[in-house]
């Protein structure tokens, strides 16, 4: 019984950080309907972006956010502007997205791996190591704080699209494009905005795991699949759904690791993603979606 | 006054062809418009070029005597010109109260908005008892009326709908045209877009009869609705279908 507590703790403690993974991407989708295959590799740039500061001036990867989340926000509004912004009447337009973000992934890739080389890297705070002991159970401080920060972002994020002005805007364009236009939203500037926003959600992610995983430049490949899981099994486009979805595969993979051994926890995301494909395509909390 | 004036609009989508190939057309304040031709004519094109939706190709509309084209939705929008799409396409995971507010998303003062909208909530107390439900919930008729309600927060002096009858059930239609008429009472100007040509027609004060995007003709309505030209194109042609549909 202690056991199955201890999986189900560990489990919830990694679901936060999912959660804050998979925001950034179903913002992004819900907004623009671009599928950004490239949001891994975001993640891990801004995973080595609190590796490097950390390595340089031993700044602490979470206070690293401080320096990720604008950084990476920039990042998005220039990548909208230069490789998007131009195509968003296309009626292809979702197409081209897999295929110029996957392009992307590649090469930001490519240069992490000049830049950084293949080695696996990680921060080292003092938390990175410690447990927290409550009673019977114990839960790694790294991972407590790392979902206690993403879900303070994921309310906050939350909190801003349902009672700001922007935020409504982003609402809006994101429910309806052509109304959000009749009503006098700038959707182009909105559309950058929440690529920015995106990114930045992807910056804290990179920051946070940074001191609970090992990384390298190709482990992107890696977290895309698992990424693109929890936002379809969410419904794309739905920060809650995504959310939902974070909590319910991290925990189900935790038990898988525990019962059958870590090298199968990977296949539970991808054994959601065919499951939730073949009998619920709009996902959890996904609208059906025409055309 | 707020006369808006068309003047040798060329128009059309992306690379695609010209739609509206030089077209003209002058809406005096005040006055109810209905614009009635085939499918495929350009109607909507029209209006979406004029709520600054589409930038002409060439061309100019002028709204009091200065130029609008060329301006963003939202600059036209500020100058008093609304415009209610035919899908009646509100933000279906929003509340009646949030589409209401929407409507006056460039308004940036959030207390006039509600002002607005307590306003809207005693002429069409309907909205008022549905005003947390989602939208996507509401019927047909009741998605038209708080289209053209959210359109209203605004307080135009220039309203265009397009189609506001379209897929409604006829009783419905005679409620939307009830609404219609409310506004017009209130001396708006209206620019009505109708594939019910007759319902249209008999409710406005001029017709105007757009072709192949070319230059339009315009009557007094009453003059177009007996016109037997008319009367054989888009009036007389409308029964015909029905009845083949009745015969089967
Ligand atoms: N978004 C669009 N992209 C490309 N072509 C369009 C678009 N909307 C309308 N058209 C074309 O423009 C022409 C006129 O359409 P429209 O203005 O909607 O006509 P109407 O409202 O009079 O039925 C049609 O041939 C239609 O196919
Ligand atoms: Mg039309």
């Amino acid at each position: 019984m202690i056991q199955i507590i201890q999986v189900l703790i560990l489990g919830l403690a990694l679901g936060g950080v999912y959660a804050l993974m998979s925001s950034g991407m179903t913002l992004i989708f819900g907004v623009m309907r671009i599928v950004n295959l490239a949001h891994a590799a975001f993640i891990i740039m801004a995973a080595y972006i609190s590796f490097w500061l950390f390595k340089v001036w031993r700044v602490d990867p979470i206070v690293s956010m401080a320096v990720t989340m604008p950084v990476m926000f920039l990042v998005g509004v220039l990548y909208y502007r230069v490789l998007f912004a131009s195509r968003a009447d296309n009626p292809r337009f979702t197409d081209i997205t897999v295929l110029v973000t996957f392009a992307s992934a590649l090469v930001i890739e490519g240069v992490l791996s000049y830049l950084f080389t293949g080695i696996y890297r990680s921060t080292s705070p003092v938390y990175a190591t410690r447990p927290f002991l409550i009673g019977p159970f114990f839960v790694p401080q790294s991972q407590v704080y790392a979902t206690l920060i993403s879900i303070a972002l994921i309310v906050s994020l939350w909190l801003f699209l349902q009672y700001t002005r922007v935020g409504n805007a982003i609402r809006a364009t994101m429910q309806n494009r052509n109304s959000a236009q009749v009503v006098g939203v700038n959707v182009a500037l909105v559309s950058m905005l929440s690529f920015g926003i995106g990114l930045a959600m992807a910056g804290a992610a990179g920051s946070l795991l940074s001191f609970i995983f090992t990384f390298f430049p190709s482990k992107h490949v890696a977290w895309i699949g698992m990424l693109m899981s929890l936002v379809v099994l969410g419904g794309m486009g739905s920060l809650m759904g995504a959310m939902l979805s974070s909590f319910l595969l991290a925990v189900i993979a935790s038990y898988v690791s525990f019962y059958w051994g870590p090298t199968w926890a990977p296949i539970t995301f991808y054994l959601a993603l065919f499951l939730i494909l073949l009998f619920r395509p709009q996902g959890l909390l996904g609208k059906k979606m025409d055309g | 006054m707020g006369t808006l004036v068309v003047e040798n609009i060329v128009a059309g989508y992306g690379s695609g062809p010209n739609i509206l190939r030089g077209l003209s057309l002058t809406i005096e304040a005040g006055k109810t418009y209905c614009i009635i031709g085939p499918n495929g004519a350009g109607k909507s094109t029209l209006v979406k070029v004029i709520a600054g939706l589409l930038k002409p190709r060439e061309g100019r509309i002028m709204y009091k005597g200065e130029p609008i084209n060329g301006l963003r939705a939202d600059q036209v929008l500020q100058r008093g010109i609304c415009y209610v799409p035919s899908d009646r396409s509100l933000f279906p995971d929003m509340t009646v109260k949030e589409n209401l507010r929407m409507g006056g998303y460039i308004l940036r003062n959030s207390s006039l908005v509600e002002k607005r909208i307590e306003q809207i909530f005693i002429q069409f107390p309907i909205l008022k008892e549905k005003r947390s439900q989602m939208a996507k919930t509401l019927s047909g008729g009741q998605q038209q009326l708080t289209s053209i309600a959210r359109a209203m927060v605004l307080k135009p002096e220039l309203i265009m709908l397009d189609e506001p009858s379209l897929g409604l059930a006829p009783k419905v239609v005679q409620q939307i045209f009830g609404t219609i008429a409310i506004l017009r009472d209130q001396g708006l100007t209206i620019l009505l877009v109708e594939q019910n040509a007759r319902k249209g027609l008999e409710n406005a004060d001029q017709g105007v009869v757009l072709d192949l995007g070319m230059n339009s003709f315009e009557r007094p309505a009453v003059e177009v609705l007996h016109d037997p030209r008319i009367q054989e194109l888009y009036l007389g042609k409308r029964s015909r279908p029905l009845q083949a549909e009745a015969a089967q």
